[in-house]
């Protein structure tokens, strides 16, 4: 194992270090470790340029020296190598710490860990003192987490199996553009292929794993798409009144408007989205809440109630 | 992104991480860089030892890092090519956004951090592999959670102010934090609590604010407690639902069912039917059943005078 992740440091060192391409008979000639045939050394360097591609580290491949005809050269920008966030101040150091430390236990938190090493790696100390007392943390996830974000990262259709709202579990083909967590539960929008049209899923009712399709960067993502900027404008397009009973149904109360003291009685104001889940909100408060207008969400609950009667009596 | 690499590949990305790490804190210990790196020390001196061969082509005292580690304290010089930390990867570029996406929820509006996190977002999105923007909020403020954090690691209590969702109230409590945990997207603080005496269970994002308390451990550890209730009660599943599914917890739901279920309070229960419209028939506890067939036709009675009027 050491041999091998030896010659893998040296390989990069002298990748890095060179100032004019290195051709493959150079690096044989002068990085220990190449052995054996021309032809095993060949397969050796191959085999190792993939590795350190799959760091993340980028090898260029140039300098095509007239005087050696078709030989292509071999070198590691500095530039693309180091870590470059421009100037960072001990504040920005403690605030991606931080960042970090919200993957604590979850899906990420290897990856946020190495950016931690790679931050104190800097030389920089952290101002802790400069940013609030928080704790920061991401919600829990299913393993399908990270297969999302690849398959958002290489522009890739995934497949996956979806429990609808009647319990059904469909098919589904979808372009993924953006991921976000709310509420603690985490999102994924996309352009669905079958329904021809831009569609939010919720992660933890994904039924089975995620399978990612054959052809990567198949497609585009608006720059910068924000699921949740998206949530918010859709959401909030009706009115209700209400009556509800003093100091009673909080939740109602949360962003509402009190249009009226009524004694023992409040009159006041919602915006709701989605009818149904506003209607189930209003019953959770049973003869706390009654609703005065719109005239159709009163018919709706009135045959809830009735419903609610036939079951229980 | 790559997940689940060979050994090889993960050594190689130790050692490179190694060097810089070194080169910022000349003098630190093995035992430190194997907290650091979260492999055992034997490892860590192994690793040290491979740097140690490591260098410019050449091999000569003059090309190799000079590093020394035998005393248990590391130093390194002679190592300018890999002194600098590496660039992020991708993986550790979407961690770093969603973390400070949260933050940015976190702090206040008129903080003067919020530029900062608003520029570290910025340039971490122009390395990153995507494109959208990554985003993340949590019910719970961050420091709300910073406090809760901070009394289960010190085992200290709590004065805190509850919304109470079933019973539709607010009330300040002293509590002992004993354990966090989350189930189905909610988190739960298990405590003990002083003013209940009794263990209750709390939603983290229904904690509208805590502070640090001190207890009354005398009053604390005589009185007996008694356990949250356990009420047992049954549905009929009238029309199946996602909805319904995820309310009561139901792992496969059919039509025309029975399930024995259990809650901690009937209050609970009772909401809990009436706010599934009329997809879920209680069966069990009768009490309760009959009391929402009374409640219903009331509230019936208001609507129908309502449309008659």
């Amino acid at each position: 194992m050491s041999r091998k992740s030896e010659r893998l440091v040296n390989l990069t060192i002298a990748l890095l270090a060179t100032k004019r391409y290195l051709t493959k008979a150079e690096i044989f000639k002068s990085i220990e470790g190449y052995e054996g045939s021309d032809e095993s050394k060949e397969r050796m360097f191959e085999r190792d340029k993939d590795d350190l591609r799959s760091l993340g580290i980028e090898i260029e491949v140039g300098g095509f020296d007239p005087l050696f005809m078709d030989e292509a050269g071999y070198r590691i920008k500095p530039e693309t190598y180091r870590l470059d966030l421009g100037e960072l101040s001990g504040t920005d150091i403690a605030l991606l710490s931080l960042a970090a430390q919200a993957w604590n236990g979850q899906a990420l938190s290897e990856a946020a860990h190495s950016a931690v090493v790679k931050l104190k790696s800097i030389g920089i100390d952290s101002d802790v003192d400069s940013i609030p007392t928080l704790a920061p943390r991401v919600s829990s996830s299913t393993a399908e987490l990270t297969s999302l974000l690849d398959a958002i990262a290489t522009r890739t259709p995934i497949f996956f199996t979806y429990l609808s709202q009647d319990l059904e579990k469909l098919p589904r083909q979808v372009r993924p553009y953006a991921i976000a967590s709310k509420g603690g539960h985490w999102y994924f929008a996309g352009f669905d292929i079958e329904k021809a049209a831009m569609r939010t899923f919720r992660l933890d009712r994904v039924s089975g794993e995620i399978t990612i399709g054959a052809e990567t960067h198949s497609f585009e993502i608006p720059q910068g798409f924000d699921l949740l900027q998206n949530f918010e404008t859709d959401t909030k397009s009706s009115t209700a009144v209400l009556e509800v009973r003093k100091d009673k149904a909080f939740v109602l109360r949360k962003d509402a408007k009190v249009l009226k003291d009524l004694g023992e009685w409040e009159l006041i104001s919602v915006e709701y989205s989605n009818s149904n889940t506003f209607i189930d909100q209003v019953l959770w408060h049973m003869d706390d809440v009654f609703v005065v207008e719109p005239k159709e969400l009163q018919d709706s609950i009135t045959e809830i109630l009735e419903k609610l009667v036939v079951l229980h009596e | 992104m790559n997940r689940n690499r060979p050994t090889p590949i993960v050594h190689t990305e130790r050692l490179l991480a190694l060097v810089p790490y070194i080169s910022t804190h000349q003098g630190v210990s093995t035992s430190e860089l194997a907290a650091m790196f979260n492999v055992s020390v034997a490892q860590i001196n192994n690793d040290l030892m491979t740097l140690w061969m490591c260098g410019l082509p050449g091999y000569t005292p003059l090309e190799l890092m000079d590093l020394s580690f035998e005393s248990g304290f590391v130093t390194i010089h002679n190592a300018p090519t890999l002194q600098s930390p590496r660039s992020l990867n991708s993986d550790e570029i979407v961690a770093l956004l969603f973390g400070l996406d949260l933050i940015l929820d976190s702090i206040s509006k008129d903080s003067s951090l919020i530029s900062n996190v608003k520029e570290l977002i910025e340039r971490l999105s122009n390395k990153s592999p995507i494109h959208s923007r990554l985003r993340a909020t949590n019910p719970v403020a961050g420091s709300l959670r910073a406090i809760i954090e901070n009394s289960l690691n010190e085992k200290g209590a709590l004065k805190i102010n509850y919304h109470s969702l079933y019973s539709d109230s607010y009330s300040d409590r002293i509590i002992s934090p004993l354990e966090m945990y989350s189930e189905s997207g909610v988190e739960y603080l298990l405590s003990y609590c002083s003013t209940a005496k009794a263990f209750r269970t709390f939603r983290l994002d229904r904690i509208e604010s805590a502070q640090s308390a001190t207890l009354d451990l005398s009053s604390h550890l005589n009185q007996q407690t008694n356990s949250s209730p356990d009420v047992a009660y049954s549905i009929k599943v009238i029309e199946r639902s996602r909805l319904m599914k995820e309310r009561f917890s139901i792992p496969e739901v059919e039509d025309d069912e029975e399930i024995q279920l259990h809650s901690f309070s009937e209050q609970w229960i009772r909401r809990s039917i009436c706010a599934s419209s009329g997809s879920a028939q209680l069966i069990h506890p009768i009490e309760i059943r009959l009391e929402i067939a009374e409640k219903a036709q009331q509230l019936l009675e208001r609507y129908r005078q309502a449309k008659s009027a």
